[in-house]
Formats: structure tokens, C-alpha cells, sequence
């Protein structure tokens, strides 16, 4: 039973059965290492993609 | 782990029957190229009112109408006389497909046709309801409905109201909800407005060529500028908004990793739809999408009363009419909260600048708008691409534990199969565009009017109506007593600190960098006086 609600999950699916009366919100994992490489090359491709959209779109504040 | 062919799943999986029902409609449409309208009854509903004004409108009698009645070529005619009966022109189709689908995924076939059947017409008795002008209309239209006062809700009215009445049967009358489960399935159902949603992507073009020949050369280099524009704002504001929810989420409110992550992508990106497909990709509990689809429907609506009229009338006023519109695709978290906020804004923006320069300046109808849902647009794009790398990270870096091998099938197995849906029909319209419709030149007209046709039921009709049909279940299947045990109240914080502390702000600086000073073209010398 335990096996088949993992794999429901593991699907994503939204079913009234799904809807366990679980805290999903407590019991937060140590931030790891991954995590923080995650974040920061995320804002690193954001500053990247900011410095060539300012110059190659025409509208934008440094033109 | 069980070995799984990459075929696996594809015949009974929610996932893939999105892709499935979606496609088919899609390609049922494109039998307009040839002269025949296989999808112009898909029914739509408008606004109404119970006593007409002289000279107004909103009978109750039109309230639905087929699509094709408005937009197809060959059989206007017909779908002009279906009215009403559209409604149950669309139940018959696709209580056929969905019980196709539901016999192969092998549900209980009897209860899912009975739910399904009692979901369909409690959904359009909903969003019959909350098309009353009261509800749907706002202050620019709502004299031709007779009215001085109306709520300015526009269609988000509707989902509200069908997550309202969900919400009461799941938590009120639970015998009846329990009933109902085996066809109330929100995620199937978004999943395939998602794949439609693929078909506006590929209409957007087609239907601002038709645009772009009406406003002139100006208006269409405009339009190319905002795609441009938005395009790159919204690579640096995803790219900014997810990990910035995730840092607020992982280490202020000290939420698991996998939550942080689905309510990441659910305010950063498309709200349901990025919720749902990230939760497939890092394999989260399906309570944490739910959670997090009800507060981006609440949210997004509360964002819709109140932007419109701070844009117009706090910052940027009428000085950057489309910075306002890039920062509210960029804000909002719904496709039809942004579309509708968008609107009204280009109304108040537009009688705001008319009135402030005394009928000097006046601008085209629909350009604010379109700002709004560019940016909109292009942020639904990142649904399947933001999945496909969270799943990327879960599967070989999170979720990896020394000695453990991840096949590199799982990457495949977890890839939200609806995005391929969703990229398809995008791409197949885009090629007839530029294809045979020649970037909408003068001579490839008539092509585009009848891929028009075929292309409006889907992304609009039956895109909104499986909209509302998620909203419906999503309330059902929902159970507060069991999201009150699982702190829902807690992640009303997240949201509410994300959303009006970071996202909000940061969409607007973004959006300024990138559309500062794009003027719309002043049309106030084409206009006749007091038109």
C-alpha cells in the first residue's frame, strides 16, 4: 500500500486519495551544498542574460 | 527500480492523455485548411443579464454560443443556430474522449462517466453564473449591461467561483465528493489545457499579423520590440524568481526542499500548470501542488483588483504604459488573472492619457494588453524547460546517494510528457505561419482566416473550459481539514511575503530596464472626434 502511494506520487497526481493529511511543510532537510550551487548559477545565467539583453534590446535602458 | 520501456505509460497515464486529447483537438481543427469546421461547436460563454437595456446586451439566451459561429469559415451558419446547444455539443464530444481515455487508464468506467457528467454540467452552470455582468463586467462596459456598478472579476470571476463551489462539496458534502474522485481529476484536466495552450502560443502570431496590418508599420515593429523585450525580461526574472522564492522559502520559512521547490516554480512561473509540472519533475507530494494551485487562484485574483489600478494611477501612470504591462505578465500568476488585469488596465491607461491630454493623444485599443500577455507568454515557455532541469538536478544531483545508479531513463520517465503536446502544436502553428502562411503577407489571408477558425475553439473554448473543469475538481478533491493538519496557513506566508516583497518589485525593476520609454503610436489624428 505504502509502495503503490509512493508511486502515485511519484507521478504527481492529484487525487483525492493523494490528499494525505501529511505536514509537507515541516521537517525541512539541512541545506546542502547542491542547493547552493543551484541558486547561485540560476542569479549568475540571470546577471549573464541581463548584461546581453541590455545591449541587444533596442528598448531597453541603455539605449 | 523496475525497468520501463520509454513507450511505458504512454496509453495510461494521465500525462500522456493530456498530450492525447489535447493533439487530437488540435489536429481536428486543421481540418479547417480544408474547407471543413470539425471544432466550431466547442461552446463559450459571454456575459449576461436578466433584464437587457435598450440599445445594451448580455440576453440570457446567447449566453453560450458555439466558437464557430464567430470564427468559422465554412459553417457559420450552422454554429450561428446551435446557441445553448453548443453546451451539449461539447458534452457529448468529449464525454466520448475523456471516457476513452478513462477506459484505457482503466478507471471505473460507470462512476467516472456519472462524475464526469455531473462535473461538466455543475461547471457550466458555474461559469454561466459567473459570466452575470455583475461578476464579469467592469466600469468601461458594464452601462451596456445596464449596470452602474459590477465587480470587474472579467473571467477570473468564473474559476473563483468554480473553486468556491469545489471547495463546498469536498469539504461540506464529502459522500458526494468521494463520489465525484474518479472524475475529478484537475491534473489530467490542466495538464490538457496546457497542451492547448501550446495552440495559443502558435495563434499569437497568426492573430498579430492580422493586428500589425491594422496599426500599420509602426504598431508592427512595436509588436516585435515587445516580443523581443519580453523575451529577455523573462529570462532574467525567472531566472531571479525561482531561486529567490526557493532561498525565502528554504531558509526562512525553513520549508523541505521538494515544497520549496514546486512553490518556487508556482510564483515564479505560470502558477497551476509550473506547480503541477514541477511537482511531477521532483517527484513532490501531490498535497504540495494542490496547495500551492489553490493559493496561486487566490492570489492571482487578489493581484488582478489591485495592479491595474496601482499601475494607472500610483507608478508608472500613462509615462511607461508598457513597462506596467511587461511587470503585469511578469506578476500575475495565471494566464486568465493576467489577461484579464491586462485588459482593464489598457482601458483605465487608455482613458486616463485621453482625458489627461484632453483628446490629444489617443492610443489603439489592445497594445497594453498584448504587452501583458507577451511577457505571460513567454514565462509559460519555462514550464516544460524549468521541469526538464529540475528533474535534471533531482534525479543526478539531489536525489543521488553514493553507490546508487539513476538510470538515464528516469530522466526521460519524469519529463513532463504534456510539455511535448504543449511545444507540438506550438511549433506545427508556427511552421504553417511562416510556411504556407508566408508571416501573414496579404496573399496567405484566407489560409490564415481558416487555420483561425480551427485554431480559436481549441486555445480558447476548450482551452478555458478545461480551466474551469481543474478548478471545479481541484475544490472537490480538496480537503481543508486535512490542509489545516498539513499548516496550509503557513504557506499562505510564503506566498504573501514572495509575492508582494520580491516578485512584485523585482518584476517591476525588470521590467523597466527592458521596456523603459516604448511608446505606443498616437492614433489621436486617425479618430474621428467622439469616436
Amino acid at each position: 500500500m505504502e509502495e503503490e502511494r509512493k508511486a502515485a506520487a511519484g507521478t504527481g497526481s492529484l487525487t483525492g486519495e493523494a490528499l494525505e493529511a501529511e505536514d509537507v511543510l515541516a521537517g525541512a532537510e539541512p541545506w546542502e551544498p547542491i542547493e547552493t550551487k543551484l541558486v547561485l548559477w540560476s542569479f549568475v545565467i540571470a546577471i549573464i542574460a541581463l548584461v546581453i539583453g541590455l545591449f541587444v534590446v533596442p528598448t531597453s535602458v541603455l539605449h | 527500480m523496475t525497468e520501463r520501456k520509454w513507450y511505458t505509460g504512454m496509453t495510461t497515464q494521465e500525462d500522456w492523455w493530456a498530450v492525447w486529447l489535447g493533439v487530437g483537438f488540435f489536429f481536428l481543427s486543421l481540418f479547417n485548411i480544408a474547407g471543413i469546421d470539425l471544432v466550431g461547436w466547442i461552446t463559450y460563454p459571454t456575459k449576461w443579464v436578466f433584464s437587457v437595456p435598450e440599445g445594451g446586451k448580455g440576453a440570457v439566451g446567447h449566453a453560450f454560443y458555439a466558437l464557430g459561429k464567430k470564427y468559422s469559415v465554412t459553417a457559420k451558419g450552422f454554429y450561428k443556430g446551435l446557441g445553448w446547444w453548443s453546451v451539449l455539443w461539447t458534452y457529448v464530444v468529449f464525454t466520448i474522449a475523456t471516457c476513452i481515455g478513462a477506459a484505457f487508464m482503466k478507471w471505473d468506467l460507470k462512476r467516472f462517466f456519472v462524475g464526469w457528467t455531473l462535473i461538466y454540467f455543475m461547471t457550466i452552470a458555474t461559469w454561466f453564473i459567473g459570466h452575470h455582468a455583475f461578476i464579469a463586467a467592469n466600469k468601461t462596459n458594464m452601462h451596456k449591461y445596464g449596470l452602474s456598478f459590477a465587480l470587474s472579476l472579467g473571467g477570473g470571476g468564473s474559476f473563483i467561483l468554480a473553486l468556491i463551489i469545489g471547495l463546498i462539496i469536498g469539504n461540506f458534502f464529502k459522500g458526494f465528493a468521494n463520489y465525484l474522485s474518479v472524475a475529478a481529476k484537475p491534473e489530467w484536466y490542466i495538464k490538457t489545457a496546457i497542451v492547448t495552450l501550446g495552440v495559443k502560443l502558435g495563434y499569437l502570431p497568426i492573430k498579430l499579423a492580422g493586428m500589425s496590418q491594422k496599426l500599420g508599420k509602426k504598431a508592427a515593429e512595436l509588436t516585435f520590440e515587445m516580443f523581443f523585450a519580453g523575451a529577455m525580461a523573462t529570462i532574467v526574472a525567472y531566472m531571479v524568481f525561482w531561486p529567490g522564492v526557493y532561498i525565502i522559502s528554504r531558509l526562512i520559512f525553513k520549508l523541505p526542499r521538494k515544497t520549496a521547490a514546486v512553490l518556487g516554480s508556482g510564483i515564479s512561473i505560470c502558477g497551476v500548470s509550473a506547480a503541477v509540472a514541477t511537482g511531477g519533475a521532483v517527484k513532490a507530494k501531490p498535497v504540495v501542488s494542490i496547495m500551492v494551485a489553490a493559493l496561486v487562484v487566490v492570489w492571482a485574483v487578489i493581484e488582478m483588483i489591485i495592479l491595474p489600478g496601482f499601475f494607472t494611477h500610483v507608478w508608472p501612470k500613462t509615462d511607461d504604459p508598457l513597462v506596467a504591462a511587461a511587470a503585469m505578465g511578469l506578476a500575475v500568476k495565471t494566464d486568465g488573472a493576467d489577461a484579464a488585469a491586462g485588459a482593464m488596465m489598457d482601458e483605465f491607461m487608455r482613458t486616463k492619457i485621453e482625458v489627461d491630454t484632453n483628446g490629444a493623444v489617443k492610443w489603439p485599443e489592445g497594445i497594453i494588453t498584448a504587452g501583458a500577455v507577451m511577457t505571460k507568454v513567454w514565462i509559460d515557455m519555462f514550464i516544460g524547460v524549468w521541469a526538464f532541469v529540475l528533474a535534471m538536478v533531482w534525479v543526478y544531483r539531489i536525489e543521488r546517494r553514493p553507490g546508487e545508479r539513476v538510470p538515464a531513463s528516469e530522466v526521460w520517465h519524469r519529463f513532463p510528457k504534456f510539455v511535448i503536446g504543449y511545444f507540438f502544436c506550438w511549433f506545427f502553428l508556427l511552421a504553417l505561419y511562416f510556411g504556407p502562411g508566408k508571416a501573414g503577407a496579404p496573399e496567405a489571408k484566407a489560409f490564415l482566416k481558416s487555420v483561425k477558425a480551427g485554431a480559436v475553439p481549441v486555445e480558447k473554448g476548450m482551452r478555458k473550459l478545461f480551466f474551469m473543469l481543474t478548478f471545479m475538481s481541484l475544490g472537490i478533491i480538496t480537503d481543508f481539514k486535512k490542509l489545516k493538519e498539513a499548516q496550509f496557513g503557513k504557506m499562505v506566508w510564503v506566498y504573501f511575503v514572495a509575492l508582494f516583497l520580491f516578485i512584485i518589485p523585482m518584476a517591476i525593476i525588470i521590467a523597466y530596464l527592458f521596456h523603459h520609454g516604448m511608446q505606443i503610436p498616437n492614433i489621436a489624428e486617425y479618430v474621428k472626434p467622439g469616436a
